[in-house]
Parts: structure tokens; C-alpha cells; sequence
């Protein structure tokens, strides 16, 4: 029984992991409609940025604050160039343009500082904690523990940002009606520059946590994909849906890892978390936080 | 013309219940030659003490641009007091023109066949829609009974029962909020009731899919209109005709023999529809970019396409000017005249309603608050009130 | 004054329903299709047919049955490669297990196979709808790339599942040169763009289009949402499968699961984007410009820099020029390289004079 523990608690614990990544895809979305597939490579960009420019010799956080204005830059130059022409497009297209954008930051990002794996180091070992393992048995990392802190603090900033500042309750009014955002004089511009920028600094926090544990290198573009199984359940517009999707698609593919996997010969995390997302969909097709929506006729 | 010619170009056929008028080469050149000609036929229709079909063939036939306007007055008097429908043959495409310009309804201008082989089909069909509503008006033809629909919290409709009768132009008005589209909805199966139940044709049902409905012969129109804005104003009338088509994906891919000739046989019937609501012109427009009226006019073809049984109108002359919703009500009659079609419609415009109704059921906050007559409803001091007070 | 419609009345409902109702157009797919069946064969080198026109046909083939889905029916999909990949290891199976399996009828039953799957992942599209079911549809990207990786029966237990395609042999003769292979291909990429074509025309198209544009009308009007949808999941992916079938055995020879990776996937995606959303003439010239532009790139940079790039900052720049090609592309003309064919058509109508 505790191995079961153990493997939940890990479980749930890197699910904090992928609730970071899925919230830079809920901030976007739910402020501009734009499904950002880009959202992965943001990720890579923002980490090799920030390891790189440690390399150099700056210390932690001069480096993440120069990370972060690169992400910064990288905001207002994606809506200048990419979002303001287009603007009133069906979102399909926007979809396609952020796929292009993804290759385009890619190839920046390595162009820019090369093709190397990178070692993270931000001194937080993952080894399990010994005061779990004395008194209950359970083997809880430090580094997991740790994220979920880091993740905790994002979340409850990102909370007083939306709801306590002006700029944040912009943000909510133009996510619930674009007209009437614009009608009573929000910047529809300077708010996607914003959201962007945010999106862009959830994606270094992310990217620095990720290329902690496994290496700053290309595959932390994937991690992207791991986040989208928790927008399925979470639902793209609701931030608590991807903390709490997030904890059940990590908890299940760490119990799937573990239990199924075996069974079929392993291999599975590369869709397991989808299959969960399904499974969780023909029970509840709203979502998790989603109402029923009644179609107008 | 002489009397002897009248009897000689006018043929009663009894068993078909149509009158057989001759015009082959006869000149009409002016107003009293016009008037001598149908003081005898209204004579003699007055006589049957009963109503016709009309069958006219035009074949090299000659009226006059000074004898038409009084040619189209009196033959409108006789379609409407002793008529049942008509269909002409071998009009030339001037007399053509001027019978489309001078007739008001639509349903006159699009009944011109090349043959008479091809008027007389038309004929049948129409008797047979005729007898098919009359046969069937015994039985109820839709009742909806105690119908209560809740979303989470918020009441819709509660406890709503009417029934409306075959062939008849009925209404339900209320003001804003009132359940009016809910109740449309329950009906084609778009939302499912709580409670109560809808009997159509017999059939009673509690749950059912919107696809369902139209399979037993109920289309409907849309508040805002929901037309399929990437296909052209053809394409989206051929959807209508969607449960007709009976050819597989297979035949389709190939597009030859059946698929092909389904394909065109359907396209035919399109064709009518689309002479009738007087859209040739845009035919292969595709409906986004057409002008609101238009659209509007289309999708009652879209629902007409379908040869329905029940048509729902959801408020089909909202946004419209006057002349817009003139049109728009003589469509209305016109569909219901000719094709026996029962058509329930919402509306908010008050005077239309009344103008074209037989039946109004009027609702306010959900429940039914009076049904009857345009003439009852409209001196019902319930209703006066539910509608003062709110000030429409 | 050549490209004119003006003079040609349609007498019939049939003359006005033909495929291309315009007589300049019936001439010019005339001709393309001579040139294609009866000059390329002779004219074209190895190399063009065996890394250019082979592929791009392939690829139109995938990009028409993904815009069966996304195009015609609305369903967002990113699962097309491994529809393909059903396809190909489906032709494969069916050539090793059953002896006297003629090719083209192994091709039909891959693409069918691909088609049983595309139902399968299609169920979730009756409850979810837009990017929900795209990121549903990532999960048979995975899954089934998974499965003929991890399962040996799919591949006749080689290592990673790479399987190498049998001979395509007809009646005796075996198509082992660039130019046959070249022919059977371009034969089923014709016919098959053709029924596709057909079918956008008819009622099933229109479900489909009715489905897409607005799908609770749709529904009141008599079109069962369930199995349009499935149908247009089960057509996209038979086709897909085809084209996967013909990857392998036309095309490439040996393929694994991993060739039909999420990259594959997004390709196709890009060439219904760019080609065109909802057209089959789309299809052709997306697959076109995606396939040449990576040659085109690599030809060019050269020109461009000399020789002194290393091969790392090529593929970098490569990314970013596809990338941003991709967004100046949906800025420019969000309707794709079909719409601008349009757009010029229209103009030819007018010319010489503008007015």
C-alpha cells in the first residue's frame, strides 16, 4: 500500500508539472481565443534562453530576469507581427499561424544558442525527502515537492494578478466578450501584448523547472504535448481546471506507468494520458469545471 | 368573342375536378372582350355550386398589354371564389412575363408548365396534397400536452398545453422571454422536455432528435438565421432535400446512373423552389455574402425544400422593413395555400401575425395565458394586459 | 479574352451539374492530366519522379482525405500520419498473410483498415468539438504509432516495426522502375481525387458542409450528426490510408511507425492550410508547395550564403523560413493557394478590360 502512495503522491506531484505548462495555454486562450500551439517551443526558448545566459557567468536571477525580457520581447513581437493581421480570423487559422510561429521560435532558439543539451542546475536535489521515508515509508522527491511550491506560488500570483489588479480584470472582460472590452476603451493590443507576456513568463518558470529535472534540450518542445490531455479535462479557459487536471493526468499516468504498463510492455506515457483524457470525457463532456452549454437557436 | 366559343373553349372534367380552359389562339384586346368572357365563366362556376381546379392553355394566345390588367384583376376574383388551384400551359414567354408581373402571389407566377402532360401531373399532386390534408384532419395533427422545460434553475415553459390543426396558419406570440422559440425547440426535438409530452401525427414522444422530427415531416426556420454560410444559396436548398436522397457514398464517389439522375431529379425541385421565393439570381451565391432579407428568404426555401408537413417559422420577418415583410407574408400564405403546409410561426411584429393567423396561443413567462381567434386573443383583457405591461 | 463563361448557357440541369461547369476549365484539366499521364513519363528524370512527383501525388492523396475532415466536415484533426500509417502497414499485412493478394485490392483493404481506426477515434468527435477533438486526436497520433512500434505481428516482428514493402506486381508485370511506380500512382491519386471530388458535390458533401458550418441546423433539416461525422472520419482516414499504403510501396519502400510521426501529421495539416481549406485543387497545390519548399530551401541557401553555413544553422534557418512562410501565408491569403487560383481566375474573366 505505500508503494501505491508513493507512486500517487509522485504522481500528483509531477501532474503540478503539467498544470504549469497547460496554464500558459489557458492564459492565451481564455484572453484571445488563440489555441497556442507555440506554447512548447515558448517553453525551449525561455529555458535555453535562461541556461545559456547563466553559461555566460550571470547569476540566477539577473539571468531570469533577462530571460524573461526576451520572453517579453518575443510577446510584443508575436502580437506586432502574427496576431494584430490576423486579427478576426477564425481561430483554425490563428491555430495554423501558432503552429508556424512554434518552428519559428525553434529554430530561433537554436539558432541562437545552438543544438547542445544543457545540465540545469538551481540546486534543489530529487531525492526522496528522508523525513517521509522515516516516519511513513514514502519516498516523496524533493525536487517534486519543490515544483509544487514553485507552482503553487505561480498560481496564487497569477490569481491576485487577475482578479486584484486593473490589467488583470481587463484581461477577464476581454476574455468574456471582445466587443465589450473594446467598447468601454480596453487596448485589445496592449492587452494580447500582456497576455502574451505572461504566458511567456509561466513558459520560463515552466521551462526552468522541466530543464531542472530532464536537461534544457529539444524534447522539452514535447512537454507541451504532454500538457494537452489536461486541457481536455480541465478545459481550456479555466485555470483551476489545469491545476486539477493536471493532478489527475499525472496521478493516472504514474498509477498507468506502473500498473498497466508492464502489461503491454511500457512505453505507454506517450499516450496514456490521452486515453485518460477520453475515458474522462464520456463521463463528463463539459469538463471538469465547464457548465453544460445549452445551444441558441 | 361570342358566347358559342366561350362554351366551345372551356371543358369541365368532372372526375378531376378541374376546369379545362382553352385560350389556343384567341385574341383578348381589350377590357370588355376580357370582362364578357369571365362574366360567363363565373356564371357557370357559380352554377356547379361547387370549387375547380383550373387547367389554361395559352397556346397562341394573344392579350393585349392594354386588356391585361384587367385580364389578371378578374382572374384572380375567379381563382379565389370558385378556384382550388391552376396551372397553365403553352404561355409564349411574353404572356410569361406578364402573367409573373402581374400576379401577386407567387404560387400563380411558378405554376406554368411547358406540356400539358406536365400541368396535369401537377395537377394530381396538388389534389393529392389537398385530399391528404383534408383526409387526415379528423385526428389531431400536433398536440403539445403539459410541456415543462427547466435549464438547471431557470423555468422555460411550464405546463404548456395547445393543439393546432392541420392546413392552418398558426401563431404563438408573447413578449420577450416568454418560452416562444424554447417551445419551438421542444417541438423539432432541439431541447427535450422535462415534462408533458408532444404528439405529431399520432405519435407521442417525450425525447426525440431534431433529425427525427424532420423525418416525420416538421422544418423549421431560425431567429438568427442559421443558414450554412460556406455553400452557395443551391447547395444549401439541396440540403433540405437531404432525406429524400436515397443514393449511397459509393454511388456518389462514381456519380453515375442513380446518383446522377437523383442528383438532378433534385435539383429540378430546387429549381421550383427557387423560382418560387424569386432567388434565380443567386442561385450560386454563396449565402454569407447575401444581404439579410435574402438570406432570410432562403432558408424558408431551405425549409421548404423539404416538403414539410409542419413548418416552424421562428420570427421570420424580424429586422425586416414593411415592404420586406410583405413579401414575407405572402410566401407564408402562398406555401400554406398551395401546399396544404401547416405552418406554426413566431412573431413579434403583432399586426402580421394577426393579419395572417388562424390560431394564436400567446404565452408570457412560460405558460400559456389565452389561445383562440386573432379576434379573441386580441380583446382578451389578459393578453391587453401581459402586453401593456411590458410596454410592447 | 480566352477565360470567358459568357456565351456558355446551360440548356439542362445536367449540363449546368457537371464537375467543372466551365468549358476553359474542362480543356485546361484536359490537358494537365494528358501532360501528366503522357509527357511527364518521358520527360522526367529519376530523380524528379522518384523524390518529387511521387511524393507530392502521395501527399495530395493524404491532404484530400484530411480535407474531407477538416475541410468539408469541420473536424479539426492531428492524427492524419498515423492514419497513413494504418494504411501502409495494413497493405503490408495483408500482401504477407494472404497468399495471391493482388496489390491494388492489399491498397483498398489498408485503406480500409485505416478507416475502422478513423471510426474508432472519431467516437469522441460526437461529444467534443473543435481544439478539444484536435487534442483528442492526438491521442491516435501516439497510440497507434505506438502499437505497430511495440507490437511485432504488425511488422512480421522486425526490429522497431520497419517493414519493407513487397512487390507491386499487377498481372505479371511488376512495377520496379521510378516511371511505373510514378503511373499506378498517379492512376489512384486520379480516381480517387475524382470521387472525392463527386462526393463533395453530393449529398454527402453537403451533409458534411451542412455539419461543419452549422451543425444544430443540420440536424433540424434531417442530417444525423452521428453518422455524418463518422462517415467523414471513416472517408478522411481511408484515404489517408491509401496514400499511407502508397508511402510505402510507391514511394519509399521501407517505412517504420516513427516516419509517421506527429511532424507527418502536421505537414499534411499545413498543406490543406496553405493548398486551401475544403477544395481537392487545394490539396494538389499545397502538397506541392510543401514538398518542394524544403528542396527549394535546400538549393537555395547555398546560393544565398556560399557554402560556409554549417548544416545546424541550415536546418535552424530552415524552421524559421518554413515557420514564417506559414504565417506570412495565413496573413496573406487565409483562404490558401486555391482561393489566389480563384482570386486570378476571376480577374482572366475581366481581362482585358478591368471593369
Amino acid at each position: 500500500m505505500n508503494f501505491f502512495f508513493e507512486v500517487l503522491i509522485g504522481g500528483l506531484l509531477s501532474g503540478v508539472m503539467y498544470a504549469l505548462v497547460a496554464l500558459g495555454f489557458v492564459l492565451i486562450y481564455k484572453a484571445s481565443g488563440v489555441f497556442n500551439f507555440a506554447q512548447g517551443a515558448m517553453v525551449f526558448f525561455a529555458a535555453l534562453t535562461f541556461v545559456s545566459i547563466m553559461e555566460l557567468g550571470v547569476p540566477f536571477w539577473p539571468a531570469f530576469a533577462l530571460a524573461l525580457a526576451s520572453m517579453v520581447v518575443l510577446a510584443v513581437v508575436t502580437e506586432r507581427v502574427v496576431l494584430r493581421p490576423l486579427v478576426n480570423q477564425p481561430q483554425i487559422t490563428l491555430f495554423m499561424a501558432t503552429i508556424g510561429l512554434g518552428f519559428l521560435i525553434e529554430g530561433l532558439a537554436q539558432g541562437m544558442w545552438g543544438a547542445a543539451v544543457h545540465g540545469l542546475e538551481i540546486g534543489i536535489v530529487d531525492e526522496p525527502i528522508a523525513w517521509t521515508m522515516d516516519n511513513w515509508g514514502i519516498g516523496v522527491s524533493t525536487f517534486d515537492l519543490f515544483a509544487a511550491g514553485v507552482s503553487a506560488v505561480l498560481v496564487t500570483v497569477l490569481a491576485v494578478f487577475f482578479n486584484k489588479t486593473r490589467v488583470g480584470r481587463a484581461l477577464r472582460a476581454v476574455a468574456d466578450d471582445h466587443q465589450a472590452a473594446l467598447a468601454i476603451g480596453i487596448p485589445l493590443q496592449s492587452i494580447w501584448r500582456i497576455v502574451w507576456a505572461v504566458a511567456g513568463f509561466v513558459a520560463l518558470v515552466a521551462g526552468v523547472m522541466w530543464g531542472a529535472r530532464n536537461g534544457v534540450q529539444f524534447a522539452l518542445t514535447f512537454v507541451a504535448l504532454k500538457a494537452l490531455p489536461v486541457l481536455i479535462i480541465g478545459g481550456f479557459e479555466s485555470v483551476a481546471g489545469a491545476i486539477v487536471g493536471g493532478l489527475i493526468i499525472g496521478a493516472s499516468e504514474k498509477i498507468g506507468e506502473v500498473y498497466v504498463g508492464p502489461l503491454v510492455g511500457g512505453g505507454i506515457e506517450g499516450w496514456f494520458a490521452y486515453m485518460v483524457a477520453l475515458l474522462f470525457l464520456l463521463v463528463r463532456p463539459e469538463g471538469l469545471f465547464g457548465e453544460k452549454h445549452i445551444d441558441r437557436v | 368573342m361570342s358566347e358559342k366559343s366561350i362554351s366551345e373553349c372551356v371543358v369541365f372534367h368532372d372526375e378531376i375536378v378541374t376546369m379545362e380552359v382553352d385560350f389556343t389562339d384567341l385574341t383578348l384586346s381589350d377590357s370588355s372582350t376580357v370582362d364578357a368572357f369571365y362574366d360567363e365563366i363565373d356564371r357557370r362556376l357559380a352554377a356547379s355550386g361547387r370549387r375547380w381546379y383550373f387547367l389554361v392553355n395559352y397556346k397562341g394566345c394573344v392579350i393585349t398589354p392594354e386588356a391585361w390588367p384587367r385580364f389578371a384583376e378578374r382572374g384572380k376574383n375567379t381563382n379565389i371564389i370558385h378556384g382550388l388551384g391552376t396551372v397553365r400551359v403553352g404561355a409564349s414567354s411574353s404572356t410569361r412575363d406578364a402573367i409573373r408581373s402581374h400576379s401577386e402571389r407567387a404560387m400563380f407566377r411558378s405554376n406554368i408548365y411547358d406540356s400539358r402532360d406536365q400541368a396535369m401531373l401537377a395537377l394530381g399532386e396538388l389534389r393529392k396534397r389537398h385530399r391528404e390534408a383534408e383526409g387526415a384532419a379528423e385526428g389531431s395533427f400536433l398536440r403539445v400536452e403539459n410541456v415543462g422545460l427547466h435549464f438547471g434553475g431557470v423555468k422555460a415553459i411550464s405546463g404548456v398545453s395547445f393543439e393546432i390543426r392541420r392546413g392552418e396558419i398558426s401563431s404563438i406570440i408573447g413578449p420577450n422571454g416568454a418560452g416562444k422559440s424554447s417551445m419551438l425547440n421542444v417541438i423539432n426535438g432541439v431541447y427535450h422536455p422535462q415534462e408533458g409530452t408532444v404528439t405529431f401525427l399520432g405519435k407521442q414522444r417525450r425525447r426525440m432528435h431534431p433529425h427525427e422530427a424532420a423525418a416525420q415531416g416538421i422544418a423549421r426556420t431560425f431567429q438568427n438565421i442559421a443558414l450554412f454560410k460556406g455553400m452557395s444559396v443551391l447547395d444549401n436548398l439541396m440540403t433540405g432535400r437531404n432525406l429524400k436522397m436515397k443514393c449511397n457514398f459509393l454511388q456518389q464517389a462514381l456519380y453515375w446512373g442513380p446518383a446522377q439522375r437523383e442528383e438532378l431529379e433534385h435539383r429540378a425541385k430546387i429549381e421550383e423552389v427557387i423560382d418560387y421565393l424569386e432567388i434565380e439570381h443567386i442561385r450560386k451565391t454563396p449565402v454569407g455574402r447575401l444581404p439579410y432579407g435574402l438570406q432570410k428568404r432562403v432558408e424558408l426555401g431551405r425549409a421548404l425544400a423539404a416538403e414539410p408537413t409542419l413548418l416552424l417559422l421562428d420570427e421570420p420577418m424580424a429586422g425586416m422593413n414593411v415592404e420586406e415583410k410583405q413579401d414575407m407574408s405572402r410566401f407564408i400564405l402562398d406555401v400554406n395555400d398551395q401546399f396544404g403546409t401547416t405552418i406554426l410561426l413566431i412573431e413579434h411584429d403583432m399586426g402580421v401575425v394577426m393579419d395572417i393567423s388562424d390560431f394564436v396561443v400567446v404565452l408570457d413567462h412560460g405558460q400559456k395565458i389565452a389561445e383562440g381567434t386573432p379576434d379573441e386573443v386580441r380583446s382578451d383583457p389578459v393578453v391587453i394586459r401581459a402586453y401593456l405591461g411590458t410596454a410592447h | 479574352m480566352l477565360y470567358r463563361e459568357a456565351g456558355q448557357f446551360k440548356a439542362s440541369y445536367k449540363a449546368d451539374q457537371q464537375i467543372f461547369p466551365i468549358r476553359q476549365d474542362r480543356i485546361a484539366i484536359g490537358l494537365i492530366l494528358a501532360f501528366f499521364y503522357l509527357v511527364v513519363p518521358f520527360i522526367a528524370d529519376q530523380y524528379w519522379l522518384q523524390a518529387i512527383i511521387i511524393p507530392v501525388l502521395i501527399f495530395s492523396l493524404a491532404a484530400i482525405g484530411l480535407n474531407i475532415l477538416t475541410g468539408y466536415a469541420g473536424q479539426l484533426s492531428l492524427g492524419s500520419a498515423a492514419f497513413m500509417a494504418v494504411g501502409a502497414f495494413g497493405a503490408y499485412n495483408f500482401m504477407l498473410r494472404v497468399p495471391g493478394m493482388p496489390i491494388l485490392a492489399a491498397f483498398v483493404l489498408g485503406g480500409l483498415c485505416a478507416a475502422a481506426v478513423g471510426i474508432l477515434f472519431g467516437l469522441p468527435s460526437l461529444r467534443i468539438k473543435g481544439f478539444y477533438l484536435a487534442v483528442a486526436t492526438l491521442a491516435a497520433q501516439f497510440f497507434i504509432v505506438w502499437a505497430l512500434t511495440k507490437f511485432g505481428w504488425f511488422s512480421n516482428n522486425s526490429s522497431s516495426g520497419v517493414i519493407t514493402a513487397q512487390k507491386v506486381e499487377i498481372l505479371g508485370y511488376t512495377f520496379a522502375s521510378p516511371r511505373s511506380k510514378y503511373l499506378i500512382t498517379l492512376v489512384v491519386v486520379t480516381l480517387l481525387a475524382l470521387a472525392a471530388k463527386n462526393m463533395a458535390r453530393s449529398t454527402v458533401g453537403r451533409a458534411w458542409m451542412a455539419v461543419r458550418d452549422m451543425d444544430v441546423a443540420a440536424e433540424v433539416i434531417g442530417i444525423r450528426l452521428m453518422r455524418t461525422k463518422l462517415m467523414a472520419f471513416a472517408m478522411s482516414s481511408f484515404y489517408c490510408g491509401v496514400a499511407g499504403a502508397l508511402y510505402a510501396y510507391t514511394y519509399l519502400g521501407t517505412v517504420e511507425p516513427e516516419g509517421f510521426n506527429l511532424d507527418l501529421s502536421f505537414r499534411i495539416l499545413f498543406m490543406i492550410i496553405i493548398g486551401g481549406v475544403g477544395t481537392v485543387l487545394g490539396s494538389f497545390l499545397g502538397a506541392a508547395f510543401i514538398v518542394l519548399l524544403p528542396i527549394g530551401l535546400d538549393n537555395l541557401l547555398p546560393v544565398l550564403f556560399g557554402n560556409v553555413l554549417p548544416t545546424g544553422i541550415t536546418s535552424n534557418l530552415q524552421l524559421i523560413v518554413f515557420g514564417g512562410l506559414i504565417i506570412f501565408f495565413l496573413i496573406v491569403e487565409p483562404h490558401g493557394l486555391a482561393r489566389l487560383w480563384q482570386i486570378g481566375k476571376e480577374k482572366l474573366r475581366l481581362w482585358p478590360f478591368p471593369h
